[in-house]
């Protein structure tokens, strides 16, 4: 190669050079690490995206801790760890834990439904169905269970399920009935250690959502929307259902009313990674992102991703606007 | 050497004086005076008290093998007693549950037997008694090493037989180190809650309560309980080592 061809290609790869450069290092893709706390019962899908996410964003890192979502609430308005988002199995956590103090917006992103999961081995499980299950669980021998009211929403859900069950089979007195038949050695922290006890055929039937069954690969009794709490049209009805679980101090108490297993999420004002933080949020709520994720693993995803009202949708980033709508 | 003194005395002490004296007197009473709280900082010694004479029973013939016997494989016997300090502590409940499941022969027997693990004082002193094992075993089998095999031999040629001669001359030279493994392994017992709260959330240990306390109730409700667990257990721990130093200067 001559000295002049030599320069020639020199000269024509600094040419071309620039037009490579923006593809290897995007100008301003989030990086560093993003801090998510999250309900026990995203941690499937959520893992899901981070492996996702951080495939499409290598400088990112994201770090998950899951827990009952009250309990990570109080992480950070109590304990103030550092967080970025923090995404709740019951969106009034966020309401009642953080807001206004420690978030400013509340996006109501995806449903549930509680089912009653067993396994082959479970007494009766070639018997149950919709119309006989709540005189299986009361029958003697048959260990049931669902996780601490007081600390796990799924736990106080349970409650009303069986609330809710009452009215619809019209049975007067079976909510009662039914937990006489619960010793409290049943109740676990977190609806998801249940799952170990089923397998592991300490217990035959425990309360779960839908997703746990589905990611679990537990078998499942699907209930009548009436009382499954997946029903955000059923609301009024659910309403009746009130469940007595720990108030601000021990020995006192706060009433939860039944409301339609909704999830939400929010971003914290003291994100020490804002710009990552929000760059996720898109991520989760795009239809063709999270959202898909969230339908695969039985956590169907509200459709238009929700806001209670128009000033609440002024707070969002601007990043989030085009993918939420205010909508009761 | 004063540096060292003092840095350990501000990692261990700072937390700890902390704890106790965040809540306030009036929430401290309030709290001790609450029936939940009292059974379950009880169920807790009550508990590891158990764990620890269990320990003490099965562990100190086994301590005494490793101590005075060679034989194959006894590095490894030894690294495994080891191993319930490794593993992570929710992986031990687990793997109990897992044992005593309705799939499993051990707990088909213990359910023919009418014994449950799940949620019940049992299966608690199983884990405890799990973990805090290893510590009773290493501190007796140090004592053991400690005494001369010598003195026992002579013993033994003297006509004692060998439980007469474990019992006059290597339990009166280690029994200290007895009390030592006692102490270690009901701490070690005390402490727990990775394993337990996977064995059993009821009825519950006072570190399971204090969590539930903090994520119920919050930071606030949560100290006052930990500060009794700390108050009890250091109560229970100079009365012990007390025990052991007034022993040691009457041999």
């Amino acid at each position: 190669m001559s000295l002049a061809k030599s320069r020639l290609v020199i000269f024509a790869l600094i040419a071309v050079l620039p037009m490579t450069l923006p593809s290897i290092a995007p100008a301003a893709g989030p990086s560093g690490k993003i801090i998510i706390f999250h309900a026990g019962s995203l941690t499937v899908p959520f893992a899901a995206m981070e492996k996702a996410f951080e495939a499409k964003h290598p400088g990112v890192d994201i770090l998950r801790e899951a827990g009952g979502s009250t309990k990570m609430a109080r992480l950070i308005s109590e304990v103030g760890k550092p967080a970025d988002i923090m995404a709740s199995a019951d969106y009034v956590v966020i309401d009642k834990t953080l807001r206004p103090k420690f978030c400013d917006f509340n996006v109501r992103f995806a449903t549930n439904q509680l089912v009653l999961c067993y396994t082959d081995t479970s007494k009766f499980a070639k018997e149950i169905n919709p119309e006989n299950w709540y005189q299986i669980l009361q029958e003697k021998g048959v260990v049931w269970g669902h996780s601490d009211p007081n600390l796990d929403p799924c736990g106080y859900r349970s409650l009303m399920v069986l609330q809710l069950a009452e009215r619809y089979y019209k049975q007067p007195g079976l909510y009662q009935k039914l937990l006489a038949n619960r010793p409290e050695a049943n109740i676990r922290p977190k609806s998801v250690e249940l799952v170990n006890l089923l397998k592991t055929g300490h217990m035959d039937y425990a309360w779960e959502y839908l997703s746990v069954a589905v990611q679990h690969q537990l078998k499942y009794l699907q209930l009548p929307a009436e009382i499954n709490l997946g029903d955000y049209h059923q609301d009024d009805l659910y309403k009746q259902a009130k469940v007595e679980v720990s108030g601000k101090k021990p020995g006192t108490t706060l009433t939860r009313t039944g409301q339609s297993c909704t999830y939400g999420v929010t971003l914290i004002n003291q994100a020490p990674n804002k710009a990552g933080a929000v760059a996720f949020l898109a991520y989760l709520l795009a239809k063709d992102g999270g959202l898909k994720i969230l339908a695969d693993q039985g956590q169907p995803p509200l459709d238009p991703v929700r806001v209670p009202t128009a000033e609440m949708k002024a707070k969002l980033p601007a990043e989030l606007q085009g993918l939420v709508q205010v909508q009761d | 050497m004063a540096a060292s003194t003092v840095s350990v005395l501000l990692l261990v002490f700072l937390p700890l004086v902390q704890m106790l004296l965040s809540p306030s007197p009036g929430l401290l009473w309030e709290t001790i005076r609450d029936k939940d709280v009292l059974r379950a900082i009880w169920l807790s010694l009550y508990a590891s008290g158990l764990a620890a004479l269990i320990s003490l029973v099965l562990g100190t013939p086994f301590a005494y093998l490793l101590a005075r016997r060679d034989f194959r494989g006894k590095k490894l016997l030894e690294s495994a007693i080891d191993l319930p300090i490794m593993i992570p502590h929710p992986v031990i409940g687990i793997a109990i549950l897992s044992v005593a499941g309705a799939h499993h022969p051990v707990g088909q027997f213990l359910a023919w037997l009418g014994v449950r693990i799940m949620g019940s004082v049992t299966g608690l002193v199983i884990v405890l008694t799990f973990v805090g094992l290893p510590f009773h075993v290493n501190a007796v089998r140090t004592g053991f090493t400690a005494v001369p095999e010598r003195l026992e031999k002579v013993s033994r040629s003297l006509g004692a037989g060998m439980t007469a001669t474990f019992f006059r001359v290597t339990l009166p030279l280690t029994w200290r180190s007895l009390v030592i493994g006692q102490i270690m392994c009901l701490a070690r017992a005390i402490s727990e809650f990775g394993a337990v709260v996977i064995v059993a959330y009821h009825p519950m240990t006072a570190p399971v309560m204090i969590y539930e306390r903090f994520t119920a109730y919050g930071l606030e409700y949560s100290l006052p309980v930990a500060a009794w667990l700390i108050i009890a257990s250091l109560v229970l721990f100079v009365i012990l080592r007390w025990v052991s130093a007034a022993g040691e200067k009457r041999p």
